[in-house]
Formats: C-alpha cells, sequence, structure tokens
C-alpha cells in the first residue's frame, strides 16, 4: 500500500514538474475586491460603518477625520468628592461584607463628624472597594454591600439617608497597589466616605 | 492516531505585543498548505513580516491546516508552483501593497493548477492591517467548505485600568496587532456589544453622581443613555436580537439582576435576594438565565427560569465560582481553587464537567458567538493575556498585552 502511494506521489510530482510553466488565467481582481472594514463579520466586506467615525484618536486617523474631534472622550462631569476630615475607612474581611464589632467605634465616630454637614444638605458617597480577588462584576456588588452595610450602620446614628448615595468602586481604586500580599489586600476591602458639597 | 505538539513562539514587535501560540493537532486528516509572497511587493517592513505571521497562524488557528511555516516569495500572477511544493494539497499566494492597505490573495489547487479562489481586500487604515489576514483566512477556510471560523474576523471589546479611578475601553482584532481606545476619560467599564454586527455597544460611565449605562453607535460615534442606577450598574449579556439587556443595578441599594427591554425602556426584576446576585447571561432560548450568587454563602453559578421563583445550582465543581458565561445549554465559569482561578465548562441540563485550565489566574471566559471557541483572561503577576481555545480542534493561542489589567471583555 505504502509503495503503492509512493508511485502514485512520484508519478504525480513529475506530472506536475511538467506542468511547472502553466499559466494560470487572470481573474479581475478589482471586481473581486472588497473593502472590509470595522466588524465584517463574514468577510463579506461591506463596508457597512466607518471606523474612523468612533476612533478620531488613532494615529493614522487624526490627520482624516472631520468630524468632532471630542469622539470617544466622554469625560463627563467626574465629581471630585473629598473626604471628610478626620473621617476614617471601614475595612472588611476577605469576601466579606459584615461589619465586624472592632469597627463599631470608627463608625460611630464618623457619624458624629458627618452629622453636621449631612444633615445641613451636604451629599454624603460612601464607596464601597474590594481587593484584586475575584472576577470585576461580583466585586463592584460586593463593593455595594459593603457600602449598604456601612450606610445602614451610620444611618442608625442619625445621619439623614436621604443625602446618602452608595457607589461601588470595585477594585478600581486601591488604597493599596504596591503588592499582592493579603497585607495589601486588606487595605483594599474598604468603604470611604466622600461629602459632596 | 498520533498527535504532535508543536510550540511556535512569534515575536510580534509592533505594540509590543508577543503571541505564544500552541498547537495540538491531528497531521494526517488535515489539509497541507504552503504560502507563497508575492516577489514584486514584497518587502521587509516590519507590516509586511508580521503579515506572513498573521496569515499562518490564523491558518493555524483554524485548525483545518497542516500550513508549513517556510516564507517563500515567487510570483502571485503566474501559476508556477516550486517542484517542492508538489506535495502540498494546497497554495496560498498572497500580494500585501506597500500601502498597507491592500491584500490579494489567491488559493490554488496543486493537483491541477485551478485557481480554487481569489479576492481582494482592503482597510480603510493601514492600523487595521490584521483584518486582512483575518478575512482573507476566513473566506479561504469556507471556500474549501470547512467548519466557520468567522470569529477571527470579529472584533474584541474591552476596558482596561490605566490607573487608579482611570480606565479606557478599547477594540481589537483578536491578535492584539491593532487596537484602538474608544472611551476615555474617567472610569469607563464593562462594555458589551448591543447586536451580533457590533454596530453599536454599551458601557458603564461611573463619571456621574450614580452609575450610568451609554449606548455608543459605532458608525457616528453618537452616545445615548440609557439607565442608571446607585451603587452598580453592568449590562451583563444582550438577547440575540439585541432588544432585551440583562442589567446588574441596584436602584435600591440591592444588587440584583434586571431585565431591560430597550425599546420600551422598561426594566422587571429578575431575581430578589438579600445577598448578591450578578453576571446573568441568557442561556438557550432566552427563556433561562445563568448567574452568579452568593445565595449559599459564597459565590456560585445558578440557573432559573425567567418568571420563576425556583432557582437551582448549575456549577458541579467548585466552592467559589464568580464569573460565568453561557452559550445554548453550556456554561463557562471560573473556579477559584487553592491559590488558582481555572475555568470549567459545564451544562445547565446536566453534571457534565470539564476543566479547561489547570494552573494559574484564569479568568472572565467568554464563547464565541458560535461556541466553538472560549476566550479568557490570564493574569500573569500585573500583566494579562488574552487566550484562545478552539475547542473543535484543539487549538490554543494566547496574546500578551503590554500594560493594563483587563477589567471586563466582549467579542
Amino acid at each position: 500500500m505504502e509503495t503503492k502511494l509512493l508511485i502514485t506521489a512520484i508519478s504525480l510530482t513529475l506530472i506536475m514538474s511538467g506542468c511547472a510553466d502553466k499559466k494560470v488565467s487572470t481573474l479581475d481582481v478589482a471586481d473581486n475586491t472588497a473593502v472590509i472594514d470595522g466588524a465584517g463579520v463574514n468577510g463579506e466586506g461591506t463596508n457597512s460603518y466607518g471606523y474612523d467615525n468612533v476612533d478620531p484618536y488613532g494615529k493614522e486617523y487624526s490627520n482624516s477625520h472631520s468630524g468632532n474631534t471630542n469622539l470617544g472622550n466622554y469625560n463627563d462631569n467626574t465629581l471630585y468628592a473629598e473626604t471628610a476630615g478626620g473621617v476614617k475607612n471601614i475595612y472588611f474581611a476577605s469576601n466579606q461584607y459584615t461589619i465586624t464589632h472592632d469597627k463599631l467605634s470608627t463608625i460611630s465616630s464618623n457619624a458624629n463628624l458627618l452629622k453636621g454637614a449631612v444633615n445641613s444638605g451636604a451629599k454624603l458617597k460612601i464607596e464601597g472597594h474590594c481587593d484584586a480577588t475575584g472576577t470585576d462584576e461580583y466585586n463592584y456588588a460586593l463593593g455595594l454591600k459593603r457600602a449598604r452595610a456601612v450606610k445602614e450602620a451610620i444611618t442608625s446614628r442619625g445621619i439623614n439617608p436621604a443625602n446618602i448615595v452608595m457607589v461601588s468602586m470595585g477594585e478600581s481604586s486601591p488604597e493599596c497597589s504596591s503588592s499582592f500580599s493579603s497585607d495589601c489586600y486588606a487595605k483594599n476591602r474598604r468603604v470611604e466616605f466622600k461629602v459632596v458639597q | 492516531m498520533r498527535y504532535i505538539f508543536i510550540f511556535l513562539v512569534f515575536t510580534f514587535n509592533l505594540l509590543a505585543v508577543d503571541a505564544v501560540l500552541t498547537i495540538e493537532k491531528d497531521v494526517e486528516s488535515k489539509t497541507s498548505l504552503s504560502i507563497i509572497e508575492d516577489t514584486n511587493t514584497a518587502n521587509s517592513t516590519q507590516k509586511h513580516q508580521k503579515m506572513f505571521s498573521l496569515l499562518l497562524n490564523d491558518i493555524k488557528m483554524s485548525g483545518h491546516f497542516n500550513v508549513d511555516s517556510t516564507a517563500r516569495r515567487g510570483s502571485f500572477d503566474e501559476g508556477m508552483i516550486p517542484p517542492e511544493l508538489h506535495d502540498r494539497e494546497y497554495i496560498l499566494k498572497y500580494s500585501y501593497a506597500p500601502s498597507g492597505t491592500k491584500l490579494d490573495v489567491k488559493l490554488l489547487h496543486v493537483l491541477d493548477n485551478n485557481v480554487i479562489f481569489q479576492k481582494g481586500y482592503t482597510v480603510n487604515a493601514s492600523a487595521r492591517y490584521p483584518f486582512l489576514a483575518h478575512n482573507a483566512i476566513v473566506d479561504i477556510n469556507n471556500a474549501l467548505g470547512y467548519d466557520d471560523i468567522s470569529w477571527m474576523s470579529r472584533h474584541i471589546l474591552f476596558s482596561k485600568y490605566i490607573s487608579s479611578r482611570k480606565s479606557e475601553v478599547l477594540i481589537a482584532d483578536y491578535t492584539l496587532l491593532f487596537s484602538s481606545v474608544i472611551v476615555r476619560g474617567g472610569l469607563n467599564l464593562f462594555p458589551k456589544w448591543a447586536n451580533p454586527t457590533q454596530s453599536a455597544f454599551y458601557y458603564t460611565s461611573y463619571n456621574n453622581f450614580l452609575p450610568t449605562l451609554y449606548r455608543v453607535d459605532m458608525a457616528s460615534g453618537a452616545r445615548k443613555k440609557v439607565i442608571s442606577s446607585e451603587g452598580v450598574m453592568v449590562c451583563s449579556d444582550v438577547s440575540a436580537d439585541g432588544s432585551k439587556l440583562l442589567l446588574t443595578m441596584a436602584p435600591n441599594g440591592q444588587t440584583d439582576i434586571y431585565e431591560y427591554d430597550v425599546n420600551s425602556g422598561s426594566k422587571e426584576q429578575l431575581t430578589k435576594f438579600r445577598g448578591i446576585d450578578v453576571n446573568g447571561k441568557y442561556l438557550g432560548d432566552e427563556s433561562r438565565i445563568a448567574f452568579v450568587s452568593d445565595r449559599m454563602g459564597s459565590a456560585n453559578i445558578y440557573t432559573k427560569s425567567i418568571g420563576s421563583y425556583s432557582v437551582s445550582k448549575a456549577a458541579h465543581y467548585g466552592a467559589n465560582n464568580s464569573s460565568c458565561d453561557a452559550f445554548g445549554q453550556y456554561i463557562l465559569y471560573s473556579v477559584r481553587e487553592g491559590g488558582a482561578t481555572n475555568i470549567y465548562l459545564g451544562s445547565a441540563n446536566s453534571s457534565y464537567v470539564r476543566a479547561l485550565t489547570s494552573n494559574g489566574s484564569n479568568q472572565l471566559p467568554r464563547f464565541s458567538k458560535d461556541g466553538k471557541v472560549i476566550l479568557y483572561i490570564k493574569q500573569n503577576g500585573r500583566g494579562n493575556t488574552i487566550g484562545y481555545m478552539n475547542l473543535a480542534t484543539k487549538q490554543n493561542s494566547s496574546y500578551p498585552m503590554i500594560n493594563g489589567q483587563i477589567q471586563s471583555i466582549d467579542w
């Protein structure tokens, strides 16, 4: 069997060598040229949209882009809330959102410091943060659970809940980013208090 | 059956992306192919060198060819095939224009010297040149009647942290040789394609007082506010027709999963639990969802029918599973076990479990649109690598990013 295959292969090689200079009929490339851009999901070349409209900062596009040069830079009205003086962060155990007893005195102290401003109309932004363990969507939910636990704790100490907003920052803003140690991660599992005037 | 393992390392200088390709293939059952570059257009520019690597990489990732890695040059127009290649079944000839925006390809059947396929491709900016190769190989694969590999031509969409409270949203080809920032400024997270054609996407801006979901049209760049929520806002999944979204939000400070009707703007709460319910994914005909919940004490994967109160545990392995994706009735999920995070494939309808990774930190698994290929993120210290596993052909590849930490990804 192997001998037959070998003979066949040699025969084909000789035949093809003899045909080596045979010219291939030329196809009309121009008619068959497709513009593939953007998704081109099936490579069929329908130029359904031009990415240069949404990609003005690409080096190759910056000179030719004729549209709104701010497209793509959706820098919203970022709020630069400030941490209230004397207010301390509340820290949590790994994957937990329960406030431990040793943090209750800090909760009470924070409530006393924030009460005046918040009950006078200032907005209090409670930010929940996480370490980098776990996936990001779950971490954002975990951060919110931490923020909610702290909100419930300080509103029970006289802070007007109507002036509080909670936001989870997930793992986007670590307090410690110098290592992957457990000590560093412990600093990132926290709730911060920001007063927005 | 004889398996050969070939490990190839490509060093890509552009964008400092190094691609590591691991191939496991059954050589004897695959179509043999060699590549010849047009002598008239060949030159030594970086993109010309990468074009050969891209074509070679795409052909290998298809899993349908036994392609040799030798870079050859010859006439594009003449049908002459070098004698040493007469034992191949097909020859792929290509001509990559000096402009970097045009690629012509021609597939020759060696036995009878017939042109099986010929087509030209252009892109409107040379930075997008990887799509020339991806689209050409998708078409050649289809021309020979093999299983569709059009996942190669899709854009991946991802956000990455660049510093504290700052992130960017980018689009890229699957190899990351092309990438471009499309949303910048502040903290912009959880991008998600709005439809199968990738003509629009959603993302969450954390730059306002409340996290806000936006929809951006790719053609015009126009941005439209969809919905805001206190605490957290994530578009976790989009229905096949793009008309419904699965959102993780907390309008009352409690994180739950909602189904949002794009046309009417109405929303329906799908889960109601005092703990954490996130990461909703449509299953099958979209009458059921898979999601992540800590209702049993730690994060795990559950399923429920929309409109039903009944919840079933879906992950049959692992006790700390905080991320999932779904395709049909199949579920991908990440399992934290010991010091590693691995990806497992399971079924919503059975106890089927298959480990897909065995070590390291592997997260954010995503099915391709056809369910045949799995994308995932491997964390190496502060770096990220985007990995692909072709389950049907056993092809794997990975593409490291030069910097930044991937926050969320879709394709």
